[in-house]
């Protein structure tokens, strides 16, 4: 166990790396500065020399690709060539709105899609089966954005129940007024992501129900589905844990555009802003960080499923 | 993946505002309120593009002229939304008969935010170091100063030579006054004299204004003004009929019935100075052939970005209605599809495949109009759709382009066409020599005169093409006053703004 712990440590670190390479690199094929963006239009070619200058985008690239490496080993994840402030002070600040809609949303795609996925798959052949199925299907193909807007159409517009943008200028200081400018991207994004997850959990629930130890279980007396519950779920949840690591990546992606969408001041806002203004310095920390956590998350996934589920120590 | 994001979503955003127009009622706004404003109210608008830093003296952009210039810093002399010159910190001034000397007498007892009382060496101070700092904005604007001296209140600018537009330039970046040393740190502070101070800034999302107590003028009407940046329009449509939102400024007409639905908004088209311009690179190939370019004029149906933005008007040369110099020049390049393929003909032309580089910010309809008409004549066009640092790096700077599409939206910004080494890449000795002419006119009238002189000129040499003149779209909460309506986009003045309970 402690091998394996190391050996994919050293994995962990390795993507690490080879991720900071391919964040810088792939940076610096769009065209365009963030000093041609300071300068804008009716400035002078020297105007934006001298501002190039000012920033250090002038040196060469294997300078800044170490000046930057070498801060992020000293702690230093940077600061904006717009506005000085640094990377990880923008990431916190930004981060009291993403984490608690990641959150959020993750807690809101479980709590349905395991019950229903669980429900549809016992329920197979079945009328109400098939129609959890078919529309978690249906859900699991509808756009995020798309999604988004008839929440907003239907809880803000119409009903005036909630927020349809923003987060409130004093944050998290009035729990309330955050928690309701949370819920619609939230549930937008669970919606979606729990579609996905229930038809995971629903065929993994199916596997289960043909598994030896369930059917062994059904053998000695108890009801099928009380087998299912004590021998095949434990299962079912080994599946989800590993799917819901994969959706933290997603979940992202998804406060990406949700977040352009309800005008929420997260991380994701901020990177598309970033990415347009060219503040590299920013969106190279950010992706960093964001990718270091989806690697991290993917690392404590493999751990944990380790540590629960025996066959895999065995077959090691 | 950016950017197919951003498509989907918009394409997406666009099924959404279908589905909301078929649901939504087709009701009378309410009368505007008559009620008592609210000295305590606080104002929430939208507004579209964000600053990316806040640094007045460095930073290029129209969205630190909007909010900051008149609010927070103030110069000698502003402008009006109509566009007319009138004394700020400056109590009166005089023009020398040679146009060679500007005597301003400094108002007294007004100070800067910090407490700070502004003395008239600020004054000589900013505006020398202004001209004196070629990375400040708008430096060159002050070229023909050759002294800023004070005596007591009055501060007296001695020129080289006459400069007509040198007062305008002071109602601009150019002519801010600025506290001589100041430390704040300009990139997300501001010390300024105006009637706001700037409060807060939470990036990407919004920035407070409140008002300045010790304001030397009459003080604003409403403790603060939150602007909220909402890039999409359907998302600010949806804050504002939620109630989040007073005032939603660079909105879309076509969505007029729904902001006007339930009685709260009412929409007002201002004029302004925003010019939809298509260039056209001259220097070399088939667009260096002046027949070329009017035929590419004549071939676009003008009407149809004014059909389509619901707002604005036609406008067939460089200088719009609001600004000295315009002129109606649409007998120049009339819509006529016949002309223009006899044109193209004529210059031997045929098959012409060309690119339109455009920033992805822009409606979709513009690019499509143009593919269509061009397509018409027999020009094929190819649509690049760049971020805004793509077309500033490719267009801009290194004037890799055939047709490229941006909204000017400064005033009195004619200089461009008679800079050769602008993107425009348009050179004409004649234009260039009646610009100076204007600048060295001591008369306004006569200096007019030949600005449309040569605005004519560039027009008649299909220098470049403007689709639009577009309008100030703004969608007022009913509660509200004094919120102004006439070229938002490159300064929004709230001295007068108020809001009532009622």
């Amino acid at each position: 166990m402690i091998r394996y712990t190391l050996t994919r440590l050293a994995l962990l670190l390795l993507g690490l790396l080879v991720a900071s390479v391919l964040i810088f690199l792939s940076l610096r094929v769009l065209p365009g500065d963030v000093a041609q963006l300071i300068a804008g239009v009716n400035s002078t070619p020297a105007q934006i020399e001298a501002i190039r200058e000012r920033l250090g985008l002038d040196q060469p690239l294997p300078v800044q690709y170490l000046d930057w490496i070498g801060g992020v080993l000293r702690g230093d994840l940077g600061s904006s060539l717009l506005t000085g402030s640094t990377v990880a002070s923008e990431l916190a600040e930004k981060a009291e709105v993403t984490v608690p809609l990641g959150i959020l949303s993750l807690t809101i795609a479980v709590l349905f899609s395991v019950p229903l996925g669980v429900l549809s798959a016992v329920r197979r052949g079945r009328g109400d089966g098939t129609a959890l199925s078919v529309g978690a299907q249906a859900l699991a193909a509808v756009p995020v954005v798309w999604a988004g807007m008839m929440l907003v159409v239907v809880f803000a517009v119409w009903l005036g129940w909630l927020p349809a943008q923003g987060f409130p200028r004093a944050g998290w200081q009035d729990p309330a007024a955050a928690m309701r400018a949370l819920i619609l991207p939230a549930l937008t994004i669970g919606i979606v992501e729990g579609a996905m997850l229930m038809r995971i959990v629903r065929s993994a629930t199916l596997q289960a129900v043909g598994q030896d130890h369930v059917r062994t279980g059904a053998a000695k007396g108890l009801t099928r589905n009380a087998a299912l519950v004590r021998h095949g779920l434990p299962d079912v949840g080994l599946s989800v844990i590993t799917v819901l690591g994969l959706q933290v990546a997603g979940i992202i992606v998804g406060a990406v555009v949700i977040e352009q969408l309800f005008t929420l001041p997260g991380i994701g806002r901020m990177l598309v802003s970033d990415v347009g203004a060219r503040d590299l310095p920013m969106v190279q920390g950010e992706l960093l960080v964001l990718t270091g956590f989806v690697l991290i998350v993917g690392f404590v996934v493999d751990l944990v499923h380790r540590v629960i589920d025996p066959r895999q120590r065995e077959a090691a | 993946m950016l950017r197919r994001t951003a498509l989907a979503a918009a394409s997406i955003l666009a099924a959404g505002a279908l589905l909301l127009s078929a649901c939504s009622g087709g009701a009378e706004p309410g009368p505007t309120s008559s009620g008592a404003p609210d000295p305590d109210a606080s104002v929430a608008i939208r507004l579209v593009l964000e600053p990316g830093n806040l640094d007045i003296r460095q930073t290029a952009g129209s969205a630190l002229d909007q909010i900051l210039v008149d609010n927070v810093y103030q110069g000698l002399v502003g402008r009006t939304p109509e566009q007319e010159i009138v004394p700020v910190l400056a109590e009166d001034w005089t023009v020398s008969p040679d146009g060679l000397t500007y005597t301003f007498t400094l108002r007294e007892g007004v100070t800067f935010h910090d407490g700070q009382e502004l003395t008239p060496q600020d004054v000589v101070w900013s505006l020398t170091t202004r001209k004196n700092t070629p990375e400040w904005r708008d430096s060159a604007r002050l070229a023909n100063v050759t002294t800023v001296t004070a005596d007591g209140q009055v501060v007296t600018l001695e020129l080289a030579e006459p400069d007509s537009s040198l007062l305008w330039n002071l109602t601009g970046r150019a002519g801010i006054i600025l506290k001589e040393g100041d430390t704040v740190d300009y990139s997300t502070a501001a010390n300024g004299t105006g009637p706001f101070r700037l409060d807060q800034w939470r990036q990407g999302d919004s920035i407070t204004f409140s008002r300045n107590d010790d304001y030397w003028g009459d003080p604003a009407q409403v403790a603060e003004v939150v602007f909220d940046y909402i890039p999409d329009n359907q998302a600010a449509l949806n804050a504002a009929l939620a109630g989040e939102v007073d005032v939603l400024t660079g909105f879309d007409a076509n969505l007029k019935e729904q902001v006007e639905a339930n009685g709260d908004f009412a929409l007002e088209l201002g004029q302004s100075t925003d010019k939809g311009t298509l260039a056209f690179n001259q220097t070399s190939g088939p667009l260096a052939d002046q027949r070329v370019r009017q035929a590419i004029r004549q071939a676009i149906d003008h009407d149809a970005f004014i059909q389509s933005g619901a707002s604005g008007e036609t406008l067939y040369g460089p200088i719009p209605s609001l600004d000295p110099g315009y002129e109606d020049l649409s007998d120049v390049a009339p819509y006529d599809p016949e002309a223009a393929r006899a044109l193209l003909d004529e210059a031997g032309v045929d098959d012409l495949e060309l690119t339109l580089t455009i920033p992805n910010f822009y409606a979709t309809t513009i690019p499509q109009i143009l593919v269509s008409n061009l397509n018409d004549v027999g020009i094929t066009l190819e649509v690049k759709s760049v971020d805004f640092s793509t077309w500033l790096n490719d267009v801009y700077i290194n004037q890799d382009y055939d047709l490229s599409f941006v909204l000017h939206t400064e005033a009195r910004d004619f200089e461009n066409w008679a800079n050769p080494d602008y993107y425009f890449t348009y050179d004409n000795p004649e234009v260039q020599d009646l610009y100076a002419q204007s600048l060295a006119a001591t008369d306004e009238a006569e200096a007019a005169e030949l600005l449309a002189e040569a605005a004519r000129i560039v027009s008649e040499d299909a220098a470049g093409d403007w689709l639009y003149n577009g309008a100030s779209v703004v969608a007022v909460g009913t509660n509200i006053t004094g919120m102004p309506s006439i070229n938002v986009n490159e300064r929004l003045n709230l001295a007068e703004l108020a809001k009532s309970n009622g």
